[in-house]
């Protein structure tokens, strides 16, 4: 016995889907306010109330994809490390939970130093690029210009990485370098803000004039090749060449891009040169990794001429003997918190302060949504405490940790009992590899690489596509920390890398287009962010001390050559390919009309 | 010779102001649903952010704006799918609604412009 149910399809709809009820939209209105007089007055913004479990439906997302964006870019980098040493070289990660935490840290930390870059530090550099040239003569803009280049260099999150460097170089074997480093930190700092400065002052007038920038490339380089040659030849001040070179690669990270380039895109736009080419972007990143090598080389220079080398050493040793007798009764400032905290808002504060004199004291400006701005340059310096912390415990702890060890693959190593645990050629092979593989991976998870893709693919209408410019970039600065590497392993001069890299590298320039030379020179300063350059630099200086080398410094400068000869080398050869085809179609075109005359 | 010029009728606008970033994943989740295309651009949104308090920080006040011609059969249908693609039960992330179009056009495949011319 059967029976018939009849179900109105339409029921059936609305009860598969989501249930509706109507409510009138004056429900969500507030009653409009009178005086006695009858008029109407202005309503108080009414507080939304929420539930614990909307704040925390709004809040989940906002934290997790900012946490996934850094996390992308570490956690790869930190499971390869992990796993190469344990399967290849046999060694568990000590320390394991200490390193787990500090690049946690490193994760936290720069998430809310680039939410708070987001939205505590750009409104200020877009305000003051906007308004500042229609209020000063151009003299003062370039001048603000550079005061803000030096500024922003102290702020960048990977500054802090050649600090914490400095404390592995051994001051008998590289009194100068270990000066520049320890006690003239902050002056070597000082003057790579310096070169910052300056090729923010230099970046903005080629905007302002359209300056090709060819000439700059070859104006800058060339004095500052000069230079390293005559270091070079010097026995005690050799040793720096590597980090004045590498200095150049730790200066263009996220804090001094964008804000530079705000500025300067300000400017060219008051001047109504901003829409006249989309290429106006590019060119301070480049002039922006060369000057900062020129100052320090210029600092050792000045260090060499005016301090003896026997007298850092004898320093050192004091310093060395002073702190082992204050390591009793340490300062408060020098444990550990403290340290990185003071140094976060060391790196911080005076930027902000210099951005809110100019804003208030020269352009008498108020700045919109305070509130958001406090909290934006809050989350900045606490994120930038935090970002210290994990780079002393975990970024540098595991690069030093690894770079020593890999060493083991080929040499005798005190902590490694089976070591070497390959044959010679076997284990150079391995430590090679292992660098190659580090820098494809590290330089593909960038998302700023990721952002000049897309620039470029735009910019040559599709011809130079993203994958491939990526794909050279990562190539470029995968062979260049193995070059690094191998120039740890087999202990010969940076030089004999930088110089035949660059004069290629100029060589190419010649060849090619202002928009590949453009984005060629860019690309290497764009590759190294806040996570590699602590992670690869500790690695070389650990690397380095393990084999008995002098310096690891160098690494960064051969990734950073690496690329743009890559990048422009493709760049030659997309257009190559574009002229070829351009020359076949019109071929084909002159054929057809034969065809159509005969 | 005599151009012909076809309005279409019974549709619907159904607009959303949701999030920026969520406008891609609610074209994504039109396409599903088969509409023809549909138009997303950039706004800010004022005010929302005053209103949520300290929470406000964690609400974008860049929005996306989706627009997209619906029949007026399937405005049920497509709004709840835009509903809960742009996450509009959360506070903060936006509203959307439904106008009626008095009259539309657009390019009509020739095939079913002949069924109706043969009636």
């Amino acid at each position: 016995m059967s029976r018939r149910k009849t179900l109105r399809f339409g029921d059936f709809i609305q009860a598969m889907s989501v249930d509706s009820q109507r409510v009138p939209l004056a429900e969500l209105m507030p009653q409009p306010l009178f005086d006695r007089h009858g008029n109407e007055f202005p309503q108080p913004v009414p507080k939304m109330k929420l539930g614990g479990g909307d704040i925390l439906k709004i809040l989940q997302p906002y934290l997790s994809t900012r946490f996934m964006d850094q996390a992308r870019a570490v956690v790869p980098l930190a499971v390869y490390l992990g796993l190469f040493q344990y399967l290849v070289l046999q060694t568990p990660v000590m320390d394991a939970t200490i390193i787990a935490g500090g690049l946690l840290a490193v994760m936290i930390g720069l998430m809310m130093f680039m939410e708070g870059l987001k939205l505590g530090l750009m409104p200020f550099g877009e305000i003051i690029g906007n308004t500042l040239p229609r209020k000063l003569p151009l003299f003062g803009v370039l001048f603000i210009a550079f005061l803000l280049g030096v500024g922003v260099t102290f702020a960048e999150p990977a500054i802090g990485a050649l600090q914490v460097a400095g404390s592995i170089v051994d001051p008998e074997k590289a009194p100068y370098l270990y000066t520049l480093l320890n006690d003239r930190s902050g002056t070597t700092v000082l003057l790579v803000g310096l070169g910052v400065g300056l090729a923010a002052v230099l970046g903005t007038v080629r905007f302002l004039r359209g300056w090709s920038l060819k000439p700059l490339i070859f104006l800058s380089l060339t004095p500052t090749l000069v230079l390293s040659v005559i270091a070079f030849l010097d026995p005690e001040l050799s040793k720096i060449v590597g980090l004045a070179w590498d200095c150049g690669a730790v200066t263009t990270g996220p804090v001094t891009v964008p804000l530079v380039l705000a500025l300067g895109i300000g400017v060219a736009a008051a001047a109504g040169k901003g829409a006249d080419s989309s290429l106006s972007g590019f060119g301070i990143v480049t002039l922006a990794s060369v000057f900062p090598i020129l100052g320090v080389l210029i600092l050792s220079f000045y260090t060499a001429y005016t301090v003896p080398a026997d007298v850092i050493i004898e320093k050192a040793s004091e310093i060395k003997a002073a702190s082992a007798m204050a390591s009793a009764k340490t300062q408060w400032h020098e444990t550990t918190p403290w340290t990185e905290i003071l140094l976060g808002v060391r790196a911080i504060v005076p930027l902000v302060i210099f951005l809110a004199i100019v804003l208030i004291v020269i352009l008498r400006e108020r700045m919109k949504n305070a509130s958001i701005t406090y909290y934006g340059i809050f989350l900045a310096v606490t994120g930038m405490c935090i970002f210290n912390v994990g780079l002393t415990y975990g970024l540098a702890k595991l690069g030093d940790q690894s770079g020593g060890l890999i060493a083991a693959a080929f040499t005798a190593i005190n902590s490694v009992e089976a070591s070497p645990l390959y044959s010679v050629s076997v284990g150079i092979g391995i430590a090679t590899l292992f660098a190659w593989i580090l820098g494809m991976g590290a330089t593909l998870a960038e998302p700023a690489l990721n952002a000049l893709g897309m620039t470029v693919q735009n910019l040559t209408n599709g011809a130079f596509k993203k994958s491939m410019l990526m794909g050279a970039v990562s190539f470029g600065v995968a062979t260049g920390i193995m070059l690094g590497v191998l120039k740890l392993i087999f202990d010969f001069h940076i030089m004999y890398i930088l110089i035949p890299g660059y004069t290629l590298g100029l060589f190419l320039t010649l060849l090619s287009t202002e928009e590949f030379v453009n984005v060629g020179w860019d690309s290497a300063g764009v590759t190294t962010g806040p996570v590699t350059v602590p992670l690869v630099l500790a690695m070389g200086l650990g690397f380095g001390n393990a084999l008995g080398s002098t310096e690891g410094f160098g690494i960064l400068a051969a990734a950073s050559i690496c690329p743009i000869v890559a990048v422009l080398t493709l760049g030659i050869y997309v257009q190559f390919k574009v002229k070829r085809e351009e020359q076949k179609t019109a071929r084909e075109l002159a054929q057809t009309e034969t065809f159509e005359g005969g | 010779m005599k151009r012909t010029f076809t309005t279409l009728t019974e549709a619907t606008l159904i607009t959303a102001v949701v999030q920026s970033g969520l406008g891609e994943v609610i074209t994504d989740a039109l396409l599903e649903v088969g509409i023809q295309g549909a138009t997303l651009h950039s706004a800010m949104g004022v005010g929302i952010r005053e209103r949520l308090g300290a929470v406000g920080v964690a609400v974008d006040a860049e929005r996306d704006v989706v627009s997209v011609m619906v029949s007026s059969d399937e405005v049920d249908r497509i709004f709840e799918r835009v509903f809960l693609a742009g996450k509009l039960d959360i506070p903060g992330m936006g509203f959307m609604y439904a106008t009626p179009l008095m009259q539309a056009a657009t390019y009509v495949p020739p095939a079913i412009l002949a069924k109706y011319t043969d009636r």
